[in-house]
C-alpha cells in the first residue's frame, strides 16, 4: 500500500463520487507543487466547455492583474481544472484561483493550511491529509478550532446541500486528533497582550503615568487575569475558613514557632531538648525547673515562672518569683534545691510569663509556704554524650515549646496548619502577581526607554520620544536607535530599502540570492552590531544579507523586471512579494518622520516609489 | 513561588495534567517525558510565571473538585461551561460498539443528497436579524461557524450607518482580504463609497466606508490620542472587525486589543468571529470597558450540514463515523469500516513512519 493516495487518483475518485469542487490540504508548498506536476504528466483533459469557462474567468481577472498572464501554470490549470494555492504564489495568482473556485470553474485546488484563516474560499469537499502543522520549525497538532476552520470550507451556502470533509491518511496523520477536532468544541481564545515600546511611548504621549495602570486594566489580558484571580480568591476564601481553628495560641505565630522548633529538634534527635553543656547537677535539675515549681536559692525561696536560654551565652536561665513579689532573671545554677511542690501556673508568652491572676496567687502562696518543704532527690547522670552543636541549643532555647501547655495541640495540628498556611501564602502571592504583572512589565519598558533617552525621569516623552512613537512596527527600538546613531545620514533609497528589508524579513527559508553592494555589506555589519547590543531589550531581527541584496537590486535597477528579478533568486514569488510589501510598510513608517528627519523621510519616499512597479503596483 | 517550589509542584503532578498545561505553551509536548516536560514548561513560561502558576492551580483544583469526568452535553452549543480553557471532558466511553447504536450508515446513504439547492429568495437568518437589531442598541460580538453569512450583517450594518451619515471602518487581518472586501463592497455600495487605506496608500480616503488592516486602525487611534487627527474619527459611527478571532494571534493579537481599548466610545463595535470557545468572555470584556453594553450572537450549527469520510490510499471511500452527520461530542463513534481500514494502514506503514 502506498503511504498516501496519488493526487491524480484522489481527484479522480472525488470526481467520480461527485465530490468536486474540492480543496485538498497538503502539508507543504512543495507537496502542492509536486501534485500539480503529477497532473502535468497525466492524460487528464477537461471537456471543452469547462476549459473555456476557466479561460474566460482568467481573462477577466487578468484585466485587473496583468501579471497573471505570465503565470507558467495557466495552461495546465486550463487543461486539467486543478490548481495550487499557497504562500509561494503571488497574491494576484491566488486571487485568480479564488475567483476560479468561486465561479465553480475548477474541480480541485491543492492548498496549504495557511489558507485556513480569512480567505473566502469555499468548496463542496475538503480533503485533509495531516493532523499537525509546522509552526516555528516544529510540528504542532491541529487544534479543534483549526480543524473546524479547515472543514468549515466544505459546503457552500446556496450551492451545496451538504458538505464533505474527507480524511485520507498520509505519514503525517493521527486520526484521533482529527476525529476529536471534528466532533469537539473549538478552544477558548487567550489574550496575547504584550507591552511594546511604541505602545508605551504612545500611551505616555496621551496620558500621564498615573493613568496607565487603569488603561492596562482595560485589556483583555487583564480581564482574563481577573478571571483567574476570581478562581484563586474563591480558593483563598475556603483556605482561610480551613485555617480558622488554627488561630493564635500561647504564641500568636505558633505555626512558625513550632516549625523552627521541630527543625531544630529533628537535627538534634533523639536527645532531649535540653542539652547539657553545664554541670551535670544543673543539667539534671533543669528538667524540674518548670513553671510553678518551688525552688530554693542561696537566700530564700522562689517559684519558677519560665525557663529559657540566655541570648549571648546560651546559658540556662530561669525567671524567678521571689518572696516579696520581685521577679528575677537568674542563671539556673542559682537553684540549690528543688522542692517537691508545684502550683498551677497559667503561662503567657510575654513578661511576666504568667497571667496577672497567677502572679498574684503565686505571690500569695510564697508567703504561705511552710518553713520546711520536702526536697526532691535529683540524680545527676554522668553521661558520655557529645556536646550538642551550640546553634541548635541556641535555637531550641528561644522556644518555650517543650514546656508549653499548648504543646500537644501544636504538635497535632502543625502538619495541616502549616500546609494550609503555605497554600494561603501561595495564593496571595499569585493573586498579587496577576493583578500587577502588566503594570510591572510596563514599568520595565519605561525603564528601558528612559535609559535610552526616549523618556525623561518623569516618564514624559523627550524630543526623541516624540518622533520615536511614530515607529510602530516590530524592531522599533533597533530602527529608532539606528536613526539616532545617524546610520541613515544621507542614505540612498536602495540602501535604505535593503536595510529595512533585512529588518522586516522574518522567514528563514534558505535560498540563493544576488550579492549586495559593498556599501550594503558595511552598513549591514553596523546594523548587526547595534542589534546585538540591544539584545537584552529587544530580540534582534534576522538581518539576512541575501534578502537585503535582492531588495537593493530591485530598487537600484529600475530596468529590472519582476521576472528578471525572480531569475536572480530561488526565492518564491510569493515570498518576494511579501518581503517587498513588508519593506514598503516599514519604509512608510519612516516617511512619517518628515518633520524631524526630512532627508530620511524623503529617501524612504523615493524608495517606496522605486519599489512600487510591476507586480507591486497591482494591489493597493 | 520560587522556581524550585514550582518545579517540585510540577513534578508532583500526573503527566496528563502536565500535557494539558503544555497546550499552547510547548509544541509537540506529547513527545516529551515528564522530566523534559517540566523543564520545557519552566522555560516556556519564564516570561509569564503567574500565568503558568495560576493555570496549574486551576488544573489542580479542578482535579480535586471533579475526580470523575462529567458527561458533556451531546448537542452543541453547550449551555454553560464553567471554565472555558479546559477541553471538554469526553463522554464516558461506550465500549460496546454493536449493541447500543443504530447500524452504521452505509456509503450510499452517506453520499445521498449531494447537489445544488434550488435557487431561493434571500431570507436573512434569525441570528442575522438579531445581530442587526442588537446593533441598534449595543455593541455586538458574532461568533458563528465559517460560511454562515457574517458579511451580510456587515453590509446591512454599514448601509444603516451610511444612511445616518456616519463613517464606517471595516478592518480585516490580511491585506489580501482587505483587497477582496474592497472589490466586494465597491460592487455593493458603488465605487465612490468605499475607500482603502494601507501604510502608504489611500484610495477614496474620504469615502464613508473605509477598509484597512487592524494595524492601520490602531495607528489612526494612536495618532488621534496624540493630537494628530487625520481621519474623521468624530463622525465614526461603526467599527467592524472581521475575523476577530485573531485577537488570539500570538504575534498580532495585541493590536486587536489596543484597537478595542482605544476605539472611540461613540462608535458602535461589530466583531465578526469564527466559532471560538469563549465568545461570552469577549462580550463581557467589552461590556466592562466600554460605555455601551455588548451583546453576543452565537450559534454553532452549520448552515450547510457537514459529513466526514475516510478515503483509503487504495481509493476505497467510507464514512468516517457511524452516523452520516458529525457526532458532536463523541469522537469514538468511528465507522467500523473506517476503523478497520485505518488500522490496516497503520500496521502496514507503521514501522517506517516518520515525520
Ligand atoms: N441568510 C442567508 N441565506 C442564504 N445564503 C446566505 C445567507 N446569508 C449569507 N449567505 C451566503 O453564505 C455565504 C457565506 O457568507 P459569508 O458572509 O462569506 O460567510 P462568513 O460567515 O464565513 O463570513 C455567502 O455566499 C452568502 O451569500
Ligand atoms: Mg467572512
Amino acid at each position: 500500500m502506498p503511504p498516501s493516495i496519488h493526487p491524480v487518483d484522489l481527484v479522480a475518485t472525488l470526481r467520480q463520487r461527485n465530490l468536486t469542487p474540492a480543496i485538498i490540504f497538503l502539508t507543504s508548498r512543495r507537496a502542492c507543487d509536486e501534485a500539480m506536476q503529477s497532473f502535468e504528466r497525466s492524460q487528464v483533459t477537461l471537456p471543452k466547455a469547462q476549459q473555456e469557462q476557466i479561460a474566460r474567468v482568467l481573462t477577466q481577472v487578468t484585466e485587473q492583474f496583468p501579471s497573471i498572464a505570465e503565470h507558467p501554470l495557466i495552461e495546465t490549470v486550463q487543461r486539467i481544472g486543478v490548481a495550487a494555492h499557497h504562500a509561494g504564489h503571488l497574491p494576484s495568482w491566488k486571487i485568480a484561483v479564488e475567483e476560479l473556485m468561486r465561479t465553480g470553474s475548477l474541480d480541485a485546488v491543492f492548498a496549504t493550511t495557511t489558507l485556513a484563516a480569512g480567505v473566502d474560499f469555499p468548496a463542496r469537499t475538503v480533503v485533509v491529509t495531516q493532523s499537525s502543522i509546522r509552526k516555528a520549525r516544529d510540528f504542532t497538532d491541529l487544534s479543534a478550532s483549526e480543524i473546524q476552520q479547515l472543514a468549515g470550507r466544505a459546503g457552500r451556502r446556496g450551492k451545496d446541500l451538504v458538505g464533505f470533509a474527507v480524511i485520507t491518511p498520509s505519514p503525517y496523520i493521527d486520526l484521533t486528533v482529527l476525529t476529536k477536532g471534528l466532533t469537539g468544541q473549538p478552544e477558548a481564545i487567550h489574550s496575547q497582550f504584550v507591552i511594546t515600546y511604541p505602545m508605551v511611548l504612545n500611551l505616555l504621549k496621551a496620558h500621564p503615568r498615573e493613568q496607565i495602570q487603569s488603561i492596562l486594566a482595560k485589556s483583555f489580558a487583564q480581564f482574563q487575569l481577573n478571571q483567574r484571580t476570581a478562581v484563586l480568591e474563591t480558593k483563598l476564601d475556603s483556605l482561610r475558613a480551613e485555617m480558622e481553628p488554627f488561630g493564635p495560641r500561647v504564641c500568636s505565630d505558633w505555626i512558625t514557632q513550632w516549625q523552627v522548633f521541630e527543625q531544630a529538634r529533628k537535627r538534634k534527635k533523639p536527645r532531649s531538648p535540653f542539652a547539657r553543656q553545664e554541670s551535670p547537677d544543673v543539667a539534671a535539675r533543669l528538667h524540674f525547673l518548670t513553671p510553678g515549681r518551688v525552688v530554693g536559692v542561696t537566700r530564700g525561696r522562689g517559684i519558677i515562672l519560665r525557663q529559657y536560654r540566655s541570648k549571648g551565652q546560651h546559658a540556662p536561665m530561669v525567671t524567678l518569683l521571689r518572696e516579696g513579689g520581685s521577679l528575677n532573671e537568674c542563671p539556673a545554677s542559682i537553684v540549690t534545691q528543688v522542692f517537691d511542690r508545684t502550683f498551677d501556673c497559667e503561662e503567657t508568652s510575654s513578661y511576666p510569663w504568667c497571667t496577672p491572676q497567677t502572679l498574684e496567687e503565686l505571690t500569695h502562696h510564697l508567703t504561705e509556704l511552710p518553713p520546711r518543704l520536702p526536697i526532691l532527690p535529683i540524680l545527676a547522670h554522668q553521661h558520655e554524650e557529645t556536646p550538642i552543636d551550640s546553634s541548635i541549643i541556641h535555637t531550641l532555647g528561644d522556644f518555650a515549646c517543650p514546656t508549653c501547655p499548648s504543646r500537644q495541640a501544636c504538635q497535632r495540628d502543625f502538619p495541616r496548619a502549616s500546609r494550609v498556611r503555605q497554600e494561603i501564602q501561595r495564593h496571595i502571592k499569585s493573586i498579587q502577581a496577576l493583578q500587577t504583572s502588566l503594570w510591572h512589565r510596563f514599568q520595565e519598558r519605561i525603564d528601558v526607554l528612559e535609559k535610552f533617552g526616549y523618556l525623561n525621569a518623569n516618564a514624559q516623552l523627550t524630543a526623541d520620544g516624540e518622533w520615536a512613537r511614530l515607529i510602530r512596527i516590530d524592531h522599533s527600538l533597533l530602527i529608532t536607535e539606528l536613526i539616532r546613531a545617524e546610520a541613515f545620514g544621507a542614505i540612498d533609497p536602495p540602501l535604505l530599502a535593503a536595510i529595512m528589508a533585512s529588518i522586516a524579513h522574518d522567514d528563514d527559508r534558505p535560498g540563493s540570492f544576488p550579492r549586495g553592494s559593498t556599501g550594503l555589506v558595511t552598513l549591514l555589519f553596523q546594523v548587526r552590531k547595534l542589534a546585538e547590543s540591544l539584545t537584552p531589550h529587544e530580540a534582534p531581527p534576522m538581518l539576512r544579507a541575501d534578502v537585503a541584496a535582492l531588495t537593493e537590486r530591485w530598487v537600484s535597477d529600475q530596468t529590472l523586471t519582476w521576472i528578471g528579478l525572480a531569475r536572480l533568486t530561488t526565492m518564491a514569488e510569493g515570498d518576494m512579494f511579501r518581503l517587498f510589501a513588508r519593506t514598503i510598510e516599514f519604509l512608510s513608517q519612516l516617511k512619517t518622520l518628515k518633520a524631524t528627519h526630512p532627508s530620511l523621510a524623503e529617501s524612504a519616499d523615493h524608495a517606496i516609489a522605486a519599489m512600487r512597479r510591476g507586480v507591486l503596483e497591482e494591489l493597493p | 513561588m520560587n522556581t524550585h517550589e514550582l518545579e517540585r509542584l510540577l513534578m508532583q503532578q500526573p503527566v496528563s495534567l502536565l500535557h494539558r498545561l503544555a497546550r499552547g505553551r510547548i509544541s509537540r509536548h506529547f513527545r516529551s517525558g515528564k522530566r523534559k516536560l517540566v523543564d520545557l514548561l519552566l522555560q516556556a513560561s519564564a516570561e509569564n510565571r503567574p500565568g503558568l502558576e495560576s493555570d496549574l492551580q486551576a488544573l489542580i483544583d479542578q482535579r480535586a473538585e471533579r475526580p470523575q469526568p462529567a458527561p458533556v452535553e451531546n448537542t452543541r452549543p453547550p449551555q454553560a461551561r464553567s471554565r472555558q480553557d479546559v477541553p471538554a471532558p469526553s463522554r464516558p466511553h461506550r465500549t460496546d460498539d454493536h449493541g447500543h447504536h443504530e447500524p452504521p450508515v452505509s456509503l450510499h446513504e452517506w453520499l445521498s443528497g449531494i447537489g445544488v439547492p434550488p435557487p431561493q429568495p434571500f431570507v436573512p437568518d434569525a441570528w442575522q436579524v438579531e445581530a442587526l437589531e442588537k446593533l441598534a442598541e449595543t455593541d455586538v460580538v458574532v461568533s458563528v461557524p465559517t460560511g454562515s453569512g457574517k458579511t451580510y450583517v456587515a453590509i446591512e450594518a454599514t448601509a444603516r450607518a451610511m444612511r445616518e451619515n456616519r463613517t464606517v471602518i471595516y478592518t480585516s487581518p490580511l491585506k489580501a482580504l482587505s483587497n477582496t472586501k474592497f472589490t466586494e463592497f465597491s460592487r455593493v455600495f458603488g465605487p465612490g463609497q468605499v475607500g482603502i487605506l494601507t501604510g502608504d496608500r489611500r484610495e477614496h480616503s474620504q469615502a464613508p466606508l473605509l477598509i484597512m488592516t487592524t494595524e492601520i486602525l490602531r495607528n489612526l487611534l494612536y495618532d488621534a490620542a496624540g493630537g494628530e487627527i487625520d481621519v474623521r474619527l468624530d463622525t465614526l459611527g461603526l467599527v467592524i472587525m472581521d475575523e476577530s478571532q485573531y485577537l488570539a494571534d500570538p504575534e498580532r493579537g495585541v493590536v486587536w486589543e489596543e484597537t478595542l481599548i482605544f476605539c472611540p466610545s461613540q462608535a458602535r463595535l461589530l466583531l465578526l468571529s469564527a466559532s471560538i470557545g469563549n465568545p461570552q468572555d469577549i462580550a463581557d470584556w467589552l461590556t466592562a470597558i466600554r460605555p455601551t453594553p455588548c451583546s453576543l450572537i452565537r450559534h454553532t450549527k452549520r448552515s450547510v450540514p457537514l459529513r466526514a469520510g475516510y478515503l483509503h490510499p487504495n481509493e476505497k471511500l467510507t464514512p468516517l463515523f457511524r452516523t452520516a452527520g458529525i457526532p458532536y461530542g463523541q469522537p469514538h463513534l468511528l465507522h467500523p469500516e473506517a476503523k478497520r481500514l485505518f488500522m490496516e494502514y497503520e500496521e502496514e506503514t507503521g514501522p517506517s513512519r516518520s515525520r
